[in-house]
């Protein structure tokens, strides 16, 4: 069987040797990311199925798991390491040719690896403070390869990410140190099964500040001014990167704070609200946008709502429906990204008016867009489909009428980013053809390079497939919303 | 009781600076500060007074005289993550003094809302 530890520890390694492989052959570093991830990928595809069966608790050190640092691959953890290396590996196709070879790459490939590792690792691990670090490790590569590109716009943002983020980070230590005060323990599971003992105030100040430091990253809807900034002013492969897992990796950590470890039924409510609001504040900043980075940017604080909607429900048939959405945001955010990357490198201007008449420049880029847009949306027979359809279907089967009445208000939402993304595929295909037609009927074909299309197809390809047969995930978010909503289970299956 | 006062203590002298100053050296001043109240705080949950270091290092010592090493370690693991966030913050305004010539958090608003 193969260790989950090497999830961990194989990227980790790769990331560090990136300058060392530099003396070698300044060719090969570029190359690293792409190995590290595809070694990732297959590790979780191929853990799927047993952790299906049972999550595989590795202790490291040799002790019990109360006593030691230990990973918890269950469902929940290899599901998100699985799409993260996916991602991670896609993007890092892209980036072979959109970052340009120069004196700072070696940087932007070791960060990026960084940045994975953080990620796949907060997915994995049954510690708090193990989570806080890895999670810090995800943080500070992100603060960097947002300022890669050095101008001024990714500087500015990058300071006020690493300032909120940092609060963020500290509010997150101040928590575990409280946590670690009243039961003595740093273990998930060992937390989980004594939270009863305690008086419920007591638990509730850290409780608060999990949420809050972790709510910094996940950008829940008064803590996410640096998303905006940061989001349009990275490179647009970290901005995939930063939309499609940073913020998914912070939700996944604010659920597995509130279901597992507190196991809190008195504060779903409370994240239902916060979840419709960051989603309509999120869509309404979207629609008002002329920037196209930025408008993706507040998108994704849109549906980071919709996710925390969906997983605040805390029903099986909710938390089912958000994982699902949290698939199809990264795969269709991500694929949004990309294609902008290259028509903003076409145009050389990030307007959407700039946009006009790409749909004869790029066809195949901008049709790759439509496609994650339409996905976005929730039209069939895309993956957005039915996350969208399970997530109504979660709220309309609690039989409450508060839910009916905040559905509709979700779906308020979903209209508003219809019209948004609809306006911007006009502009793509329908805008400034007829002057076009006129002038010169032979419109210069500008296609993104092919190996920046590979990565695109596939995750157009995936984006259907899922879309069209939805069973094929399923399956495993069945049993990781079971490993969400059954505390007991993931306690036995740690302690024993 | 002190210690814990301390910590709070420290903690809020370093919120209150983010939250208030405009120059950024100061604002990442505060974050150093925010970040040493909480070490503080993490090693006052595992003291004991008069406590010995966690080692068995001479005949009868009982371990419950021992101060707690956990707290210790996270402390060790969380000033190394400081370290590196204040070298990326200063790296950063430095950067951000070559592009607008001023470190005045106010006077820089290219993006917004």
């Amino acid at each position: 069987m193969v260790n989950p530890v090497l999830l961990i520890v194989v990227p980790l390694g790769l990331a560090f040797a990136i300058p060392l492989f530099g003396f070698i052959s300044k060719r090969i570093e570029k190359y690293i990311p792409t190995v590290a991830m595809l070694f990732n990928l297959i590790v979780s595809l191929l853990l799927i199925p047993k952790a299906l069966q049972q999550p595989i608790v590795v202790s490291i050190g040799g002790f019990p798991p109360p006593f030691c640092i230990n990973l918890v691959a269950g469902p929940v953890g290899i599901l998100f390491s699985a799409i993260i290396a996916l991602v991670g590996l896609l993007v890092s196709i892209y980036a072979l040719d959109y970052i340009k070879e120069g004196a700072a790459t070696e940087k932007y490939h070791t960060l990026y690896l960084l940045l994975l590792v953080g990620a796949t690792g907060v997915v994995l691990t049954g510690d708090i403070f193990n989570l806080f670090v890895f999670f810090e490790i995800l943080c500070i590569s992100s603060y960097a390869l947002v300022a890669y590109s050095g101008d001024k716009a990714g500087i500015e943002s990058a300071v006020k990410y690493l300032i909120q983020g940092t609060i963020g980070s500290a509010l997150l230590l101040i928590a575990i140190a409280l946590l670690y005060g009243l039961f003595g323990t740093l273990n998930m599971a060992d937390i989980a099964r004594n939270i009863d003992s305690v008086s419920p105030i007591s638990v509730f100040v850290p409780l608060v500040l999990f949420i809050t430091g972790l709510g910094v990253e996940a950008a829940i809807f008064p803590l996410n001014a640096w998303l905006p900034d940061a989001h349009s002013s990275a490179p647009s492969s970290i901005s995939a990167i930063l939309s499609g897992i940073a913020i998914e990796v912070g939700i996944y950590a604010v659920a597995r704070v509130v279901f597992t470890i507190f196991g809190a039924q008195s504060i779903f409510l409370f994240l239902v609200f916060l979840g419709l609001v960051t989603l309509l504040i999120g869509e309404m900043c979207a629609f008002s946008q002329r920037n196209i980075k930025r408008l993706l940017a507040y998108s994704s604080i849109g549906q980071i709502g919709l996710i925390l909607f969906a997983l605040g429900i805390a029903t099986h048939s909710g938390v089912v429906g958000g994982l699902f959405q949290i698939i199809a945001h990264t795969l269709s955010k991500a694929l949004l990204f990309l294609t902008v990357g290259y028509m903003i490198y076409r145009t050389g201007s990030l307007e959407i008016s700039t946009l006009e008449g790409m749909g004869r420049r790029m066809p195949l880029t901008s049709l790759a867009f439509t496609i994650g847009a339409f996905s976005l949306v929730g039209l069939p027979p895309f993956a957005g489909f039915p996350s969208k359809f399970l997530i109504v279907r979660a709220a309309l089967i609690t039989q409450e009428p508060l839910f009916v009445v905040l559905i509709a208000l979700v779906l308020l939402g979903t209209i508003i980013e219809g019209a948004y993304f609809l306006r911007i595929i006009q502009v793509l295909y329908f805008k400034g053809t007829q002057e076009h037609k006129s002038t010169n009927a032979q419109v210069k074909r500008e296609e993104a390079p092919i190996i920046a299309l590979i990565p695109i197809f596939i995750l157009m390809l995936l984006i259907l497939i899922i879309g069209i047969y939805p069973k094929l995930v399923t399956g495993v978010l069945n049993s990781a919303a079971g490993e969400f909503l059954n505390r007991i289970e993931y306690i036995k299956a740690v302690l024993g | 009781m002190i210690y814990y006062l301390g910590a709070f203590g420290l903690i809020f002298i370093g919120l209150y600076i983010v939250l208030v100053k405009h120059n950024l050296i100061k604002v990442i001043i505060g974050l150093s500060i925010l970040d040493t109240g909480i070490n503080l705080f993490l090693i006052s949950i595992g003291f004991v007074k008069k406590g010995t270091a966690p080692i068995f290092s001479r005949p009868g010592l009982k371990a419950i005289r021992m101060v707690d090493p956990v707290p210790q370690a996270l402390v060790l693991t969380a000033i190394v993550i400081g370290v590196a966030v204040l070298a990326l913050a200063l790296s950063l305004a430095i950067r951000l003094y070559q592009h607008y010539g001023t470190l005045n958090l106010r006077k820089i608003k290219e993006q917004k809302w």
